[in-house]
């Protein structure tokens, strides 16, 4: 129908240094991973970018590798979500394992990659929250001086202010690193769809370990599809300073910081989207209020 | 951009866009209005296909990724034998899908005999993509399971005749 009109070009390279030599021809390329994301946009064919670029990652042999010691899983940035829930569902983080979970048929999961999960353009998935939350991190390949570079650095390096991931000029997420944590309470909630309703749904990510009755290296994360992650220290030093069970007077204070630090981050998400982020909060502090009553009183 | 594939044993060879959608490839470009949904990204799961013998929804491939690949579409795959286990399995269970998700469930159904998948779980969880509110859960996984005893059995006949 729309042939030859704005036919983008495809470069498919084999390996990191060809990327390279591609990139540094080609500076504003859109990079294609799975395409899961790209392909699901209303307006993604016919192309509208005249002399359009797109460097096609599934080539990359480096990228698809996968390796795992006794304190992390590596994955490469082509490794789709289902090999990850094959290889490693037994030793992997339950709540990372919930989110690939959430997202349902094998259909979407055979194609997404976990490095397309993170790096979406004006989008943000419900993974980068997850990764925060477990403290992962990913190595960023960019160029510098006319070279490839590469470097380590925590997920929540990558946000901006406004909470999106971004990557450097020309740079890419090559790997990423996902370390055994043995935080006893993780927790990960997805409300509505994040790629048929992003403008009402929320997912929320939170990890610690709860010892007694209070919360040790606890991280939460609450993600707004089309706003982007909202995590601060702030919010995961509020938590360190609880003491399990909460009741309505602390909770009622928690909550009204954490709207505050939302509504100061995102101005316009849809009251749709409050509420279920105050339903989200109230159900972790259930779980972690029961986790706590549970305990025998001699053990606390 | 010139492309050379495989579409229900035809080896072809299309000019088109490289970013065009295996499912419009299907309905401009080879004729397949019957079997093939494009809809737009909203993962109605009605546009499955067999790539290489997996199946994926047509909407989510881009034509620079179909270069050199084997595509069935249900068009084809109807007359081959696999498509007799299912059909029979249907009869067995006595549970149709309705015309309008017939062709995409019953190429879910297919890979997931093919893989020989018995947990209900999975089962659901592979056949929730399509929305369409047809067919009974139970009766989904006992269509599976039907399947793959009626598969299994195929293959010892043939392997005791070979």
């Amino acid at each position: 129908m729309y042939e030859g009109l704005s036919s983008p070009n495809i470069h498919t390279p084999k390996n990191l240094s060809e990327y390279a030599t591609v990139i540094l021809h080609y500076p504003t390329s859109s990079l294609w991973a799975g395409g899961t994301f790209i392909m699901s946009r209303p307006d993604s064919y016919p192309s509208r970018k005249m002399n359009a670029e797109i460097i096609y990652l599934g080539d990359i042999e480096e990228l698809h590798r996968f390796q795992r010691n006794d304190r992390f899983a590596e994955f490469g940035a082509m490794v789709t979500l289902d090999e990850i829930l094959s290889t490693g569902k037994a030793v992997l983080p339950g709540a990372l394992i919930e989110n690939i979970q959430k997202i349902g048929s094998r259909l979407i999961t055979r194609r997404a990659t976990i490095g397309g999960t993170i790096a979406t353009k004006d989008f943000t998935t419900s993974f980068p929250g997850t990764l925060i939350a477990l403290d992962a991190t990913a190595e960023v390949r960019f160029i510098k001086k006319k070279r490839l570079h590469s470097r380590w650095l925590q997920i929540t390096r990558l946000l901006d202010k406004s909470g999106r991931i971004v990557l450097p000029p020309q740079g890419m997420i090559s790997r990423v690193r996902i370390a055994f944590i043995e935080k006893n309470c993780q927790y990960f909630k997805e409300v509505g769809s994040f790629m048929l309703d992003p403008e009402n749904s929320v997912a929320v990510a939170f990890t610690a370990m709860l010892d007694q009755d209070i919360l040790i290296n606890p991280k939460i994360a609450f993600t707004y599809p089309t706003h982007g992650v909202c995590y601060s220290r702030d919010i995961d030093n509020i938590f360190s300073s609880l003491r399990f069970p909460v009741y309505d007077e602390e909770l009622n204070t928690l909550e009204s910081m954490i709207f505050t630090f939302i509504e100061s981050s995102f101005q316009n998400i849809s009251p749709l989207q409050k509420t279920r982020t105050r339903v989200l909060l109230y159900e972790i502090i259930d779980a972690l209020n029961e986790e706590t009553l549970t305990i025998p009183t001699e053990e606390r | 951009m010139k492309i050379d594939c495989t579409i229900d044993g035809k080896t072809l060879t299309l000019s088109l866009n490289s970013d065009k959608p295996l499912s419009l490839i299907l309905r401009d470009n080879t004729g397949d209005n019957d079997t093939v949904n494009h809809c737009n990204g909203a993962m109605c799961g009605l546009c499955t296909v067999l790539v290489d013998g997996k199946v994926m929804l047509s909407c989510m491939v881009p034509a620079f990724e179909i270069r050199g690949k084997n595509v069935t579409t249900f068009e084809s795959f109807r007359k081959s034998k696999n498509m007799k286990d299912i059909e029979k399995a249907y009869e067995s269970v006595g549970s149709y899908p309705c015309p309008e998700c017939y062709a995409s469930r019953s190429l879910i159904f297919e890979s997931l005999i093919d893989e020989g998948i018995t947990n209900p779980e999975e089962i659901l969880k592979e056949l929730s993509i399509v929305k369409c509110p047809c067919m009974d859960p139970e009766d989904e996984i006992m269509i599976v399971r039907r399947g793959i005893e009626i598969r299994r059995k195929r293959n010892v006949r043939r392997s005791q005749f070979a």
